[in-house]
Formats: structure tokens, sequence, C-alpha cells
């Protein structure tokens, strides 16, 4: 477990270098999928195929496109589900739920292989996530329209 | 299509990955600076009796409080290093992978759906709350020694 402790510098640097590494990850996450979902929200593909998943995603209190963003999270990360929602102009509530559930559930193909590789069930724990996800998101969907 | 909606579409991508950035590199930096501090090297301490509670003993603290802070993918460095190293016995592997896969993260991803308008506290409340309940009630019904459930 021991290893060296460098000096607050270049840990500043490292941890800044880390930082920005990171933000250009997202950029090239975050700038396409944006502007793809932006331009098309101005044809009719959003809402037809968003239209498909609507009975699914209203168990939520979501609109059905809002499952473009579902299928982001759960492939590819957090990110990649924000630059989706944004563009949706989802209220407050909807913005919570999703953040709940997308929480719970995202990035499932590296994270499973990461607890696979401490040795815990991988495989077993991603259904697990999923399921929870759900749970979180019919609990808080039915304690938002009671307090409604 | 014209050129006027490409261009609201890019200022509006622009907008929101200059306000993800904002608050990823001061985190990640943050991170970088307090990873190496023995407050957080002997953190199995202080927390001997929460981490009871939920069926995990001094030697998970250290992989569950990274992945709770780091989360799964960034922490997974420091997460497969101490599960070997340390050899952690299935049930504790299953309960910390359990309570991982309901709440890590929990800084960035809060932070980062506040940003565009949700409840921080409902978000990481109601993880945190399912986090523990759950990981609580499978220590409870799968005492050590027993199977894998799942399995």
């Amino acid at each position: 477990m021991e290893e060296t402790v460098p000096d607050l510098r270049a840990r500043l640097r490292a941890g800044i270098a880390a930082g920005l590494r990171t933000s250009l990850q997202i950029l090239k996450i975050t700038l396409p999928l944006y502007v793809a979902v932006d331009l098309l929200k101005r044809t009719p593909v959003i809402d037809v195929l968003g239209g498909i998943f609507a009975p699914a995603m209203g168990l939520f209190g979501l609109p059905g496109a809002a499952a473009f963003a579902f299928i982001a999270a759960f492939l590819l990360n957090l990110y990649a589900a924000i630059a989706i929602l944004v563009p949706l102009h989802l209220d407050a509530f909807q913005v919570t739920q999703c953040g709940l559930m997308m929480g719970i559930a995202h990035n499932l193909v590296v994270e499973g292989g990461v607890l696979r590789s401490t040795g815990a069930r991988g495989g077993f724990l991603t259904l697990c996530r999923i399921g929870i996800s759900a749970a979180a998101g019919l609990a808080l969907h039915a304690v938002h329209r009671l307090a409604a | 299509m014209t050129l006027e909606a490409v261009g609201i579409a890019l200022l509006g991508a622009m907008k929101l990955a200059g306000k993800l950035v904002l608050i990823i590199v001061p985190l990640v930096t943050l991170f970088e600076l307090l990873r190496h501090l023995p407050v957080f090297r002997r953190v199995g301490e202080g927390v001997d009796p929460l981490m009871r509670g939920i069926g995990l003993t001094r030697e998970a603290a250290l992989p569950l409080f990274t992945g709770i802070f780091l989360g799964i993918a960034y922490g997974a460095g420091i997460l497969i290093r101490v599960a070997q190293e340390r050899r952690l016995p299935s049930r504790e592997l299953f309960l910390m992978g359990l309570f991982l896969a309901t709440c890590h993260a929990v800084v960035e991803d809060t932070l980062i759906f506040v940003v565009i308008g949700g409840n921080g506290t409902v978000m990481l409340g109601v993880r945190l709350v399912m986090a523990v309940c759950l990981t609580a009630l499978l220590a409870r019904l799968w005492r050590a020694g027993r199977g894998t459930p799942g399995a």
C-alpha cells in the first residue's frame, strides 16, 4: 500500500492536468450529442422515436425522449446523458428524477468490469443497479404525485 | 435547418460544457490534493461502528470511501488493488459492491445534475438512504460463512 507522497506543487499540477484531461473527454462527448439533439428537436424525429418509449418513461414521470438520455447514461456516462437532457428542457422534478435514477445506474459496461475485477459479482451487481434505479424512480414519482 | 439553428445549438452546447468543466477541474484537483492526507488513509478507524452496521469491516473502509467519493470508474485503481491485496471475503466484496452500486461518485454526480436544475438534497439523500438500508438488510439476511446470493 505504501507509495511515496508527492509534494503539494506536484499534486496540484497532477490534479489540474487530470481535471483538464477529463474535461477534454467530456467536451468530446457533450458537444456533438447536445448539438445533434438540439437540431433533431426541430424535426419530428425526437417526438416520433420518443413516443415509442413514452409508456415506459411515463411510469417515472418522464417524457419518452428521456429514454435516449437513459441509453446514453447506461452505455456511456452521465455527461453524455446530460448533453441529451438539457436540450429537452425538462422541469426541475424531471431533472432530479433523471439525476437520481442515472446516478444509481450509469456507465454500466465499464463499472461492471471494475466491480468484477475486484472479485465481486459484477454482472449480478449491474442487474441490481438497474433494479434499484427503477425502484428509486418509481418511489420518487409516487412521492412527487402525492405532494403535488 | 438553418445556419442560425446550428449556431444556437453550438452556443448551448458550449455553455453546458463550460459549466461542466468549471465543476470538474476544481473537483479533480481537490481530490488529488486530499488523496494523500493521512486522514484519508486511516479512514477505517473512526467509522468502525458505521461499517459494522452494514456488514463491513475496517478493511473495506478505504475502497468503500474511495468509491463513494471518487466513483467506481475513477477510483478503479484503488478499488481493485485494495480488494486484491487485503483479500476481502466474497461476502464483504458483494456488500461493498451493493453499497457502491447504489451510491458512488456522489459529489460529482450530484453537482452536475444540480447545475442543470436538479434538487441535490433529494438525489443525494435517496441514494444514501437506499444504499445504507439495502446493504444493512442484506448483511442481516446473509450471515458470514454462508453461500453467495444470486450464485
